[in-house]
């Protein structure tokens, strides 16, 4: 690009300095980047490994590369998309209530598994990344990451937690389980969709529920079913479980 | 459709309220979403306002946590370091949540 030739127009790096102070680059980076995200994702026949929101975190963070921006200010111009993450707990009041229709008596049950679930969840991940020496500022970012990302980056500022790295902790555990859990599930010949459903839900929140809503209803509906219960008893008991153990 | 963005904002709003005022250690969305539980609960139906907009903000909620999961640039040495270990807890705490969550629901459930 030689400036020279375009004398009466202003040089591109001015044009760069206007846009890039403006959110306005920030969120058409991270809207495109989902939207090839999403379109791999569908050409892919929604394989759970072609995830689109890991997908356009790693276009994000090779765009912001290559711009040499930082990622502060990439931040102040996305968090008009971040915002919203509270609306969207909010709104998951809606498959919960929807949810509660097909219950049939089963609540006690449910809460059961759930707590028991969502204990093996933290307990698990957090015993054995010390026992395998992992960075202790690492180890905080795994207590929520079974619960679904928008709250357990709530619950991450409560703890001290990263909420960036519980983020990414929950997406991977997300995609791990929608891959692994039906492995698990036949191996323990667990058959009842409500059940599978539910057991994805808890460990695999969104990822999980939308790999079981591809796979049967019943089993999607037990899925955000059990994402949203263990949502909020892990916005309640997480942070209590934290204070006394670490 | 922004009939039901207002009265989605208005419960995350009472949330925030609620958290800062009376129960700091749950985050306000949280509280804002069993305020709008117990509210469809009273109700007995979702309004079809509310609905649409809930549902379209949840069919794209992977869109909402791209910009906090960037932030995994300035911790790439760090994991880069733990990688092995991290994966390897990762994949053992969702396998064991799976199990043991499934495995209880088929033993507690009420035969029928």
């Amino acid at each position: 690009m030689n400036p020279m030739t375009h004398a009466d127009l202003p040089a591109i790096s001015e044009i760069w300095v206007y846009l890039s102070g403006s959110p306005l680059l920030a969120l058409v980076l991270t809207l495109s980047a989902y939207l090839i995200g999403l379109t791999v994702y569908e050409r892919s026949q929604r394989n759970p490994l072609a995830n689109p929101v890991l997908i356009a975190v790693v276009l994000v963070c090779l765009s912001i590369g290559v711009l040499d921006m930082p990622y502060a200010q990439y931040f102040e111009g996305a968090q008009f998309v971040h915002f919203l993450l509270g609306t969207a707990t909010v709104s998951l009041a809606i498959p919960i209530y929807k949810g509660f229709a097909s219950l049939k008596g089963r609540m006690g049950v449910l809460m059961l598994s759930l707590v028991a679930g969502g204990l093996t969840s933290v307990l698990t991940a957090v015993g054995v990344a010390r026992w395998l020496g992992v960075d202790e500022s690492l180890v905080r970012g795994l207590v929520a990451k079974s619960v679904t990302a928008p709250i357990a980056m709530g619950i991450a500022e409560r703890v001290q937690a990263s909420p960036t790295l519980t983020a990414i902790f929950a997406v991977s555990t997300g995609i791990l389980g929608a891959v692994l859990g039906r492995y698990v599930l036949d191996a323990l010949r667990v058959t009842a969709w409500w059940q599978r459903g539910f057991a994805l839900g808890v460990a695999a929140h969104g990822i999980g529920t939308s790999r079981a809503f591809s796979v049967n209803a019943e089993a999607g509906a037990y899925a955000s079913l059990g994402m949203g219960l263990h949502g909020i008893a892990g916005a309640v008991l997480i942070p209590y479980a934290v204070g006394w153990w670490f | 459709m922004i009939q039901g963005l207002v009265q989605l904002f208005i419960f995350q709003a009472l949330g925030e309220l609620l958290s800062k005022f009376a129960l700091p250690f749950i985050p306000g969305p949280v509280l804002g979403l069993v305020l709008l539980l117990a509210f469809l609960a009273l109700r007995g139906h979702v309004p079809a306002a509310m609905d649409l907009v809930g549902s379209s903000i949840l069919q794209h909620l992977g869109l909402l946590f791209i910009p906090a999961s960037v932030g995994v640039v300035l911790y790439l040495p760090v994991l880069r370091a733990n990688a092995w270990a991290i994966s390897a807890a990762l994949v053992i705490s969702v396998l064991a949540t799976v199990a043991v969550t499934a495995l209880l629901l088929k033993l507690l459930a009420p035969k029928d």
